[in-house]
């Protein structure tokens, strides 16, 4: 009866339902919050999460690990993974600090020198990966290591980099038209993405090298040249988000962005995007992030969680709970009509 | 007319089988019998419901109704265990080995009891293997990983498991669609063998003098519903193609009209190592469709691979329209103005997991999009120009290339390339598995382009295919090109030049 395009429109409806779902999943997680969530510290200060402080605050936190997980989507459409990205915010950073504040460079000038050494960073992972062909699990693990211990070096470990000028720290702390500044420059980069992933060729040949990198050579597509760049850009959003958080807390420091791998990733997988590559969507990304950041920063405003004072643990566990969620909620349906099939004549 | 004969009853019978996926119905209530000591021939059009059948027979899918028997037992579905366990194997249309493991390894993985904690002994394994290659007439060292063997070679370890696992019934889909002549026949030795040892061998092909000379039975499925099913002794070939199609179909090679013009590709001394090509020279004219015949291994498909920038030449020299020409990357190849439509359709013909459409469209992008910018309505069109041109029958452009049948997937392959308007068009096994009807579909239309100036090397491993539609022939073997003869050359002339009989009488 469904006969034509019935096989588009189902997995079509697969990935729709999907992120419908995040989506409710995310505004129920946001009413919890702003219902439990209002409350006063030990201090006796408000930290309402229902606030609007509150929520910029989440925003301002969600904009680093965002742009992360906008940049590992298109990778992770290939098939491939970049655990880099995080060490890379921090090297960036430094890089940054050291450039203005050693160097003698302008604002302007320190801020691209440094996206160019992100989109480098980059390019190192992509040329191990593509000419070596090693795999971007082994080579980024790598770089993970590498970059943030080049951070630590030019630091000793110990400088942080201050005093960064108020223009500059207008990009992090201030708002613009309402919104964070950030936020504006966050929303550019996902529209941006968004059209390189679901409008343009890259993208297509992005996904067809996820799902089968020979048949997408036999394609004759460019498929070395499409995974280098992929690399590339991710190392050039991480620098990007290394200036953001160096104006939002207004210092440099070599351990900026530790751990924020993971959370992307989490963000990503949470969003609907396969790990095996090919399958995935951009919104789907933004709202990983979005029910990540709610769920760390709702957590910080219950009460119990601040009487336990356990933000931390919490947020690890259940973001933990909730990525494992996803992944077999994506397994569920074909669970469902195996299970269906084997009984349905006995 | 089945009732009246006196035969035992049937190894296997199906009664009312019926499969739908989806919205598609596979299957309407098909009935099906299987004689011990008989070849029983399937026959049908692509997507007709073949190979979905033999899934119900081996249990890969559960019928949506009716009821199978298999040795007396009336069961409503099998598991594939199940399957196995009643003596009953398949070689399916796409072989089923794990590619990293070496071939002894694939059959011992079949043939040997499972245990995690079993011992293996490895000569035993590699002796049995050994054993049972030999008794299919594959030169095939059981210490070659299975990624490195061809996909006929895949074809022949698959079923010499399943004459190591000693079956009862054994289902071949398409064992020949890429084998040629010389493995064919000994193909039909092994299934002789078979018959004569009391097996019941369903085969399904769409090249009808095989059936005529392998089967004693064929069954014809069309749109799901078997039409009937008779003895090889009472039907002609017209009989069953119109019974297949519903119509006639003239099964003749469309003539070559004009002369050749300007030679558009000249190969001199071209060679490779890493693939064992060496010392090729020939040229393509414009307008010429030269013919690739050889043996499964003799360099056929590795010097398409050279061409395409895929293993790029080390050796020797070649010319495209008076340019040099290395690609050294299949992009590089493409913007040349070469097409290559690859041997192994679901490996690189088509990517399984996306739409028909952008299967379509992936090796256009640049001319259909243009600032790289999708167009979802220029890309339908073409899409569904293709399908309605081709054939190609398809729940719609955005259903899946994995929800094809064998053939239309190959003719989404071929619609690929066939999009981009090479000046080189280099065929792989263009109609394997492909159906009468849509075979002299493609034979014209390859003609067609021909006529409008195209160069194609066309490789095949169906010999009537080649002498039929080739200008002229180019004979392969050992990798190296070692005759051109004319095209209408008889089959005989081809074959001796392929096994190299000229020079030395044959072994084997
Ligand atoms: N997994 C699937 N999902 C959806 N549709 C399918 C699937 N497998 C087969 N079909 C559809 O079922 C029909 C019968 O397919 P089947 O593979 O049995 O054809 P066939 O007779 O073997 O054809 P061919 O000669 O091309 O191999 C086709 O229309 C095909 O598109
Ligand atoms: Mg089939």
């Amino acid at each position: 009866m469904n006969a034509s395009g019935s096989h588009s429109a189902g997995w079509k409806s697969v990935v729709l339902r999907y992120e419908t779902l995040l989506f409710v999943v995310l505004v129920a997680e946001w009413f919890f919050f702003y219902h439990y969530g209002t409350t006063t510290n030990r201090r006796g200060t408000v930290v309402g999460f229902g606030t609007l402080d509150r929520q910029f605050d989440i925003l301002r936190h969600s904009c680093e690990i965002g742009l992360l997980a906008l940049a590992l989507t298109p990778v992770i459409l290939t098939a491939g993974i970049d655990l880099s990205v995080g060490s890379l915010l921090g090297l960036c950073a430094i890089l940054f600090g050291k450039l203005w504040h050693d160097g003698g460079l302008s604002i302007p000038a320190a801020a691209a020198l440094t996206l160019v050494a992100g989109a480098l960073g980059g390019g190192l992972n992509a040329t191990l990966i593509t000419r070596l062909r090693l795999p971007p699990l082994i080579v980024t693990l790598g770089t993970y290591s590498l970059f943030r211990g080049l951070a630590e070096a030019i630091t000793h470990g110990a400088v942080t980099y201050t005093d960064f000028p108020a223009g500059f720290l207008f990009f992090g702390q201030e708002r613009w038209l309402g919104l964070p500044t950030q936020a504006w420059l966050f929303a550019l980069v996902a529209a941006a993405i968004w059209l390189l992933v679901h409008r343009t060729t890259w993208g297509r040949a992005f996904r067809t090298i996820g799902f089968s990198p020979e048949g997408a050579r036999y394609a004759g597509l460019p498929v070395e040249r499409r995974v280098a760049q992929v690399y590339v850009l991710a190392g050039l959003i991480a620098a990007l988000a290394a200036l953001i958080y160096t104006a939002r807390l207004g210092q440099a420091k070599a351990d900026a962005g530790t751990g924020y791998e993971l959370f992307a990733i989490t963000a990503v997988v949470l969003g609907g995007t396969s790990i095996f590559g090919g399958r995935g969507s951009v919104t789907g990304t933004l709202l990983g992030v979005a029910a990540i950041a709610v769920l760390k920063n709702g957590l910080a405003c219950l009460p119990v969680v601040i009487r336990l004072n356990a933000a931390e643990e919490m947020s690890g566990l259940l973001t933990g709970a909730l990525l494992l969620l996803a992944l077999t909620g994506s397994v569920l349906p074909k669970l469902w009509s195996s299970f269906r099939s084997r009984h349905r004549r006995t | 007319m089945a009732a009246a004969s006196p035969t035992p009853s049937p190894l296997l019978s199906l009664r009312r089988a019926a499969k739908s996926y989806g919205g598609v119905r596979a299957l309407r209530g098909v009935d099906f019998d299987l004689r011990a000591g008989e070849v029983h021939a399937l026959l049908g059009e692509n997507g007709a419901g073949k190979s979905t059948l033999i899934k119900i027979i081996t249990g890969a899918h559960r019928p949506d109704a009716g009821e199978i028997t298999v040795a007396g037992r009336t069961l409503d579905g099998l598991t594939p265990a199940l399957a196995q366990q009643l003596g009953i194997a398949c070689i399916y249309q796409s072989p089923a080995l794990f590619p990293d493991l070496t071939v002894a390894e694939n059959i011992g993985l079949r043939l040997e009891p499972a245990g995690a904690m079993r011992r293996v002994d490895w000569g035993a394994r590699h002796r049995r293997a050994a054993q049972l290659l030999q008794q299919v007439g594959a030169s095939i060292a059981p210490a070659a990983e299975v990624r490195t063997l061809s996909m006929p070679e895949q074809q022949l370890v698959e079923i010499a498991c399943a004459i190591g696992a000693g079956a009862r019934i054994v289902v071949m889909d398409e064992p020949t669609a890429s084998l040629t002549q010389r493995e064919q026949e000994r193909l039909f030795t092994v299934v002789r063998e078979l018959r004569a040892a009391g097996v019941g061998v369903i085969y399904i092909s769409h090249r009808l003098e095989e059936i005529f000379a392998l089967a004693d039975r064929v069954t014809v499925l069309r749109d799901g519903q078997s039409v009937g099913t008779h003895g090889l002794n009472e039907v002609t070939e017209a009989g069953l193609i119109k019974l297949m199609v519903g119509r006639e179909v003239a099964q003749i090679y469309p003539p070559a009209e004009s002369a050749p013009g300007e030679p558009v590709l000249t190969l001199r001394g071209v060679g490779c190592a890493a693939s064992g090509v060496h010392g090729v020279s020939f040229e393509v004219r414009a307008g010429e469709i030269f013919g690739v015949a050889g043996l499964v291994g003799a360099g056929r498909t590795e010097l398409a691979r050279i061409l395409f920038g895929l293993t790029p030449a080390d050796a020797g020299e070649i010319t495209l329209n008076r340019e040099r020409l290395a690609p050294r990357s299949p992009p590089e190849a493409v913007a040349r103005g070469i097409a290559y439509v690859p041997e192994d359709r679901r490996r690189h013909g088509v990517v399984l997991e996306m739409p028909i459409a952008q299967n379509m469209t992936m090796a256009v992008h640049r001319r259909l999009f243009p600032g790289g910018w999708l167009r979802g309505a220029a890309e339908q069109g073409l899409a569904r120009d293709f399908i309605r041109d081709l054939a190609i029958k398809t729940a719609g452009p955005d259903a899946p290339g994995g929800s094809l049948s064998g053939g239309n997937q190959q003719k989404v392959s071929l619609a690929r390339w066939l999009a981009t308007q090479p000046r080189l068009l280099i065929l792989d096994e263009p109609t394997q598995g492909v159906d009468v009807g849509a075979k002299s579909e493609i034979h014209r239309i390859i003609r067609q382009l021909a006529k409008d100036g195209l160069a194609v090397i066309m490789i095949s491993s169906d010999l009537p295919e080649v002498l039929g539609m080739s200008d002229r022939i180019g004979v392969m073997r050992g990798g190296t090109l070692t005759a051109v003869l004319p095209g209408g050359s008889p089959a005989a002339a081809v074959m001796a030049a392929a096994l190299g009989q000229n020079e030395r009488p044959d072994p084997a």
